[in-house]
């Protein structure tokens, strides 16, 4: 394998915030203003495609919280 | 640039780099809430695992879903989306919650395949992009060119939005034509250009009619090719045009995304989304598994989107696996050698003798002086036989086509053991994407 190849990874407690931030998106996601629900359901996807991506656990079908 | 200049690195290096017993828990466990999902929100998915028999918690393994899983037709999507049009009994969530809707083309005369993402699909749609061009070596400093029409078809819409999502500047040149591209390329300092291969070449001959020689002129490091398959002569014809990496990537409709690349490592194939797709193998006629080296259809199941499932799709796309090993990135994810190699309904066996039509393209790439071609299977007295086309370059000596045309039929009977006939041709077709390339005319349908 060529030494060129770094691979960094998340702490904990960056793990943990991943986590929590797409809790608090999730919550947002349901505001009652239009323009917050709006940002936070396309956030919301973006942090889930991270923590897919990291190997995390993944539980989040936008029909649950529509 | 040369390929070995390019910066490496993974885009996830978890998933990347997962060991590849933990790999195939994560696949099993994904597959598991995605069955889970199809079933309790899609017609069609519940429908089809009861009439199998097969409750999403009766599959505990992925031999278990391979041997009894049934395999999914293209005619049965559009069957489905008959049903109701656009989009049928599939969606295993409510259509308002799309944000976008494509379609195949169906110029091939079959039904377009319609399908939707929600949010989270586009999302993770453009993440599968920006894992494969993150490790063709594309950077957020890039600009990258993307030769594309942005219409219905999905193409390279998710790449827009991976090379976005990577921090690129990203160019998007709709309805421009190829000297206007060839301008945009240099006067932009475009770094990376996305299109098809066919396209690329198409852009190195315009760029070469104005004057401009692009391996020195333009500082384009990676291509993205996309859309059909590439032959090895045509990949390195390519690279040779711009001075750059062709990195090969192909994903479908049916599937939002992309499910394999190449990386930077150039190994002569491209890695397995594996984390994201489970992609099996199979031989077209027992429908067994067929091992590492050997040749047979991939069967898809995508593991990453919400709205429009699915599992165990016959794609016909003919293909041959390698192990991660043979490359030397570090990823865990296997290879398909060569990309895709061609389509299962395109193979034909001619007079004994295997065929496929990127087997032509194959020898075309190898003739500076071709320009383009067209193929077709016909019978002439009786015999099945191969016609190509050829179109020289533009402003050739039309003296010199004569021998170029029984120099060409030559390379074509040895490499392919077949006797063509060759012509000498004007005004064939161009492609933007999805060359078709090759017809069967001997094929009852072409005769109604």
């Amino acid at each position: 394998m060529s030494t060129s190849y770094g691979r960094p990874e998340l702490s904990e407690e960056d793990r943990e915030r991943l986590k929590r931030v797409y809790a608090d998106l999730q919550l947002l996601a349901t505001s009652d203003v239009p323009a917050v629900a709006a940002a936070a359901r396309l956030a919301v996807a973006q942090v889930a495609a991270a923590l897919s991506g990291q190997g995390l656990e993944y539980e989040l079908y936008s029909n649950r919280w529509k | 640039m040369g390929q070995g200049e390019l910066p490496r690195g993974y885009w996830n290096p978890n998933s990347e780099t997962m060991p590849r017993d933990e790999l195939r828990r994560h696949q099993l466990h994904r597959l598991k809430r995605q069955l889970e999902h199809a079933h309790a929100g899609s017609e069609f998915w519940r429908g089809r695992m009861d009439k199998a028999g097969l409750r999403p918690e009766a599959i505990t393994s992925l031999e278990a879903y391979a041997a009894r899983f049934p395999i999914l037709k293209r005619e049965e999507i559009t069957a489905a989306e008959a049903i109701s049009p656009p989009y049928g009994t599939l969606p295993s969530v409510e259509v308002g919650l799309a944000i976008r809707h494509h379609q195949t083309s169906g110029t091939s005369g079959a039904q377009p395949v319609r399908t939707f993402d929600t949010a989270r699909d586009w999302a993770w749609a453009a993440d599968m992009w920006a894992t494969g061009a993150y490790a063709m070596g594309v950077r957020a400093a890039d600009t990258a060119l993307v030769a594309f029409g942005y219409g219905l078809f999905i193409g390279f819409w998710g790449l827009q939005y991976g090379l976005e999502k990577i921090g690129c500047r990203v160019i998007p040149t709709g309805s421009f034509d190829s000297e206007k591209r060839v301008q945009l390329l240099v006067e932009q300092g475009c770094t990376v250009l996305a299109c098809t291969p066919t396209y690329a070449l198409r852009l190195a001959l315009t760029a070469e009619q104005m004057g401009i020689n692009l391996a020195r002129e333009a500082g384009v490091k990676v291509v993205i090719a996309s859309g059909e398959p590439r032959p090895e002569a045509t990949k390195k014809k390519i690279e040779e045009a711009f001075g750059a990496f062709c990195g090969d990537t192909a994903g479908m409709t049916e599937a939002a995304t992309i499910f394999m690349f190449e990386c930077a490592e150039a190994p002569g194939g491209c890695h397995i989304i594996e984390t994201d797709y489970i992609e099996e193998v199979v031989d077209p006629e027992t429908l067994q598994p067929v091992g590492y080296g050997e040749r047979g259809v991939r069967i898809m199941t995508s593991l990453g989107r919400e709205g429009i499932q699915v599992f165990r799709y016959w794609t016909n796309d003919l293909v041959v696996k390698r192990p991660h090993t043979d490359c030397g990135c570090g990823r865990t994810w296997d290879l398909y050698e060569g990309g895709i190699q061609g389509r299962h309904d395109d193979m034909r066996k001619i007079r004994g003798v295997w065929f496929m039509p990127s087997m032509v393209e194959d020898v075309v790439r190898r003739f500076p002086e071709i320009d383009e071609f067209q193929c077709t299977l016909q019978l002439i007295d009786e015999l099945e036989t191969l016609v190509i086309q050829i179109e020289p370059m533009a402003g050739s000596d039309p003296a010199g086509h004569p021998a170029l045309r029984v120099r060409f039929a030559a390379q074509v009977k040895r490499e392919l053991s077949l006797t063509p006939i060759v012509e000498v041709a004007a005004g064939l077709p161009r492609f933007e994407m999805k060359a078709r390339r090759f017809r069967d005319l001997t094929a009852p349908a072409a005769s109604g």
